[in-house]
């Protein structure tokens, strides 16, 4: 089971003291469940990405919009309200960059990731400066975004003072540790942040060159550390099982890792 | 040959030819005048023996001789001619002239010779030629002197134009600024050179957006076959297509790698990193190295470390990528086991690994694509990279390999 919660540590108890029964009312895990879903606005003009991004966020309970052009996204920008907005910078009709501004203007809350094609320092200083909370380069893989999404949507909207749970796991990320019941599990760094990765796209088949760019970043070649993800991966599943004796982390032949629970 | 010894030789030789005819000429002339006055001359002494001998007077005289004869004597010719006489004293025959004349004085017949010497016209001519020599000399060492000081105030603006074409570059931001000049043909290849350098540059740029487009454009499709890819992956699907599917991942990787690093590179040629700022590069050495501590320790290499304090005034991205592909580099070619070594002082950074030695030419390992081993992990850009980036700061990197260990060693 599977929540994050925004509320105060006093409410964090308060489920995790009465954690199954809680749990039973949700009929579904939801990562993004706090008093209300995560809503993000996609701004992309490239309709299968648009597509494979609301597939996946939407099977994370967020509500997903769509703009494919600059005039489309300033009317929704106009008209709604949204806890992240994923932009991209190349439009058919215009920059990207130029609605940072205009989002900074009116909702000071919203987080603001780019997404863009050019691998360009200019681009990114300049939208990092004029607002944007993060930047990422075309090609991304979805569990990237997502993670991304999900650290701006906890540090703006829920203000970084929500846990993550599952089971009677909780992490706490301003301090990247891991408590099971309350005792805490001793992980490295990198373990950490293979776990919350995992955690944050539960279900889905996780590939090991998403985790390598997750954990080191691109500058580096992927075969060498691939026996590494391996090594961080036994130890992270042998702590998590010696302390709830469940096995979270399935092994996708061929294809990489799947946390499920 | 340079023009100005081009010049001077051909002037050299139209020296030669007119000083040699003109002094041919002016010894004949010189020859033809001196035979005509010493004629005169004789002539007039010849007159002057005459009236001697009309007064009655006795000459004896050396070099002239006196016949008397009869009215015979009229009928002989005047002569001027060349005879050789025998000088007592340099005890050698020397070139005489002599003019000998017949006369009728107070009534008796008398054929009067006179003689003198001629300068040798050996030594004339010799003289002659030692003297046009010296103006062959003079007018070839004034000339060329001439010629120097000529070329630079006239050859001035040519001479700083080329250095300017010599120091251009089209991928360089500055406009091509031509000296002034108010030679006409000097002008004309201003024009010529500032136009080509106008539609070098043009073509230049149109180049590098292509190649920088080109490369965006690739991104895009990029990631959609990556997310396709995985969405493929939250299928069930059986070994075999697992298989296949890991290649194309492998294979978009690949290529993506490739892609930024060239556009990398294309950037790094335009020197379109302009972030620069103070960076203490140890604390960048430190950070790399602890991100990939565990990538050294999955392979169990020994790290040895000596770093000193180092600030270098540069891009900071351009910095990391310096940093974690010379790391990167050293991680992937070490064997197991093996040893890297990382030192920082204030002259230089060299990283050093174990390694059996290069298997293709060491002058390749700078290069693109130079790799020798194929199915190694690298996308044969990261060495080239770290080149290009040393060469935007004037450093030099080198490579030796000693004692079965590889090092790169940059020197500040």
């Amino acid at each position: 089971m599977f929540v994050l919660s925004l509320n105060s540590t006093k409410l964090a108890a308060n489920i995790k003291g009465n954690s199954k029964e809680f749990l039973k009312t949700l009929k579904k895990p939801n990562l993004y469940v706090s008093t209300q879903p995560m809503k993000v606005l996609f701004v992309e003009d490239e309709p299968v990405l648009l597509e494979e991004m609301e597939t996946y966020f939407s099977s994370l309970d967020c509500i997903c919009e769509q703009a494919c052009t600059f005039r489309q996204a300033e009317q929704k920008l106009r008209d709604y309200m949204y806890d992240v907005v994923v932009l991209d910078i190349t439009l058919p009709d215009g920059s990207g960059i130029d609605l940072i501004t205009d989002i900074r203007k009116s909702h000071i809350e919203t987080g603001i990731l780019i997404l863009s094609a050019k691998d360009s320092l200019q681009d990114k200083l300049k939208g990092l400066n004029l607002g944007a909370d993060d930047y990422l380069t075309k090609p991304f893989y979805l569990e990237e975004l997502n993670a991304r999404v999900n650290a701006i949507y906890r540090r703006k909207t829920l203000k970084g003072e929500e846990q993550i749970t599952f089971d009677q796991f909780t992490m706490e990320p301003l301090s990247k540790s891991l408590f099971f019941d309350s005792k805490e599990v001793c992980l490295t760094r990198k373990e950490y942040d293979m776990l919350i990765y995992f955690v944050l796209n539960k279900n889905r088949v996780v590939s090991k060159a998403s985790i390598v760019e997750h954990l080191w970043g691109d500058h580096f070649d992927q075969n060498d550390n691939f026996d590494t993800v391996y090594v961080h991966l036994m130890n992270l599943r042998k702590k998590l099982s010696s302390t709830s004796g469940k096995d979270y982390i399935k092994t996708v032949y061929g294809m990489g890792y799947k946390f499920t629970f | 040959m340079r023009l100005l010894s081009k010049l001077s030789y051909y002037y050299f030789w139209l020296s030669v030819f007119v000083l040699g005819i003109t002094g041919v000429m002016l010894f004949l002339f010189l020859r033809h005048e001196v035979s005509k006055e010493i004629e005169e001359q004789l002539e007039l002494q010849t007159d002057m023996v005459a009236e001697e001998i009309r007064m009655g007077r006795n000459v004896n005289f050396p070099l002239v001789q006196i016949t008397a004869g009869d009215v015979q004597l009229m009928k002989l010719p005047k002569v001027f001619k060349d005879t050789l006489l025998y000088d007592r004293l340099q005890k050698e025959s020397e070139g005489y002239y002599y003019f000998a004349e017949s006369k009728k004085i107070n009534s008796g017949y008398y054929r009067i010779k006179v003689m003198t010497t001629y300068i040798g016209w050996n030594n004339y001519s010799r003289t002659i030629i030692y003297i046009f020599i010296c103006i062959a000399v003079m007018l070839i060492i004034l000339g060329t002197l001439v010629n120097y000081f000529i070329s630079s105030r006239i050859w001035k603006p040519f001479l700083i134009n080329l250095k300017r074409m010599k120091g251009y570059s089209v991928s360089s931001r500055e406009e091509l600024e031509l000296a002034r000049t108010d030679v006409k043909e000097f002008q004309e290849m201003n024009f010529v050179l500032a136009d080509l350098a106008a539609r070098g540059r043009r073509e230049y740029n149109a180049l590098k957006e292509f190649t920088e487009n080109a490369s965006h454009e690739i991104q895009t499709p990029l990631s959609i076959l990556r997310t396709r890819l995985e969405s493929i992956s939250q299928l069930p699907v059986n070994d075999d297509l697992a298989r296949l599917l890991n290649d194309a991942k492998q294979a978009v990787l690949r290529l993506n790698k490739v892609n930024k690093g060239l556009l990398l590179l294309a950037k790094l040629e335009n020197d379109a990193f302009t972030d620069k700022q103070s960076i203490l590069m140890d604390e960048v050495l430190r950070r790399n190295f602890e991100l990939m501590e565990d990538l050294f320790q999955t392979k169990a290499l020994k790290v040895t470390q000596a770093i000193q304090q180092k600030e270098v005034f540069v891009s900071s991205s351009l910095m990391e990528i310096l940093i974690s592909n010379l790391l990167s580099n050293a991680l992937s070619y070490c064997p197991a086991q093996g040893t890297v070594s990382i030192s920082l002082n204030p002259e230089s950074l060299e990283i050093g690994n174990d390694g059996p030695p290069l298997t293709f030419e060491e002058s390749k390992l700078f290069t693109r694509f130079g790799k020798g081993a194929p199915g190694l992990s690298g996308n044969g850009l990261g060495l080239s990279i770290v080149k290009q980036i040393c060469i935007s700061y004037q450093w030099t990197i080198a490579y030796r390999y000693a004692e079965n260990r590889h090092f790169f060693k940059i020197s500040f």
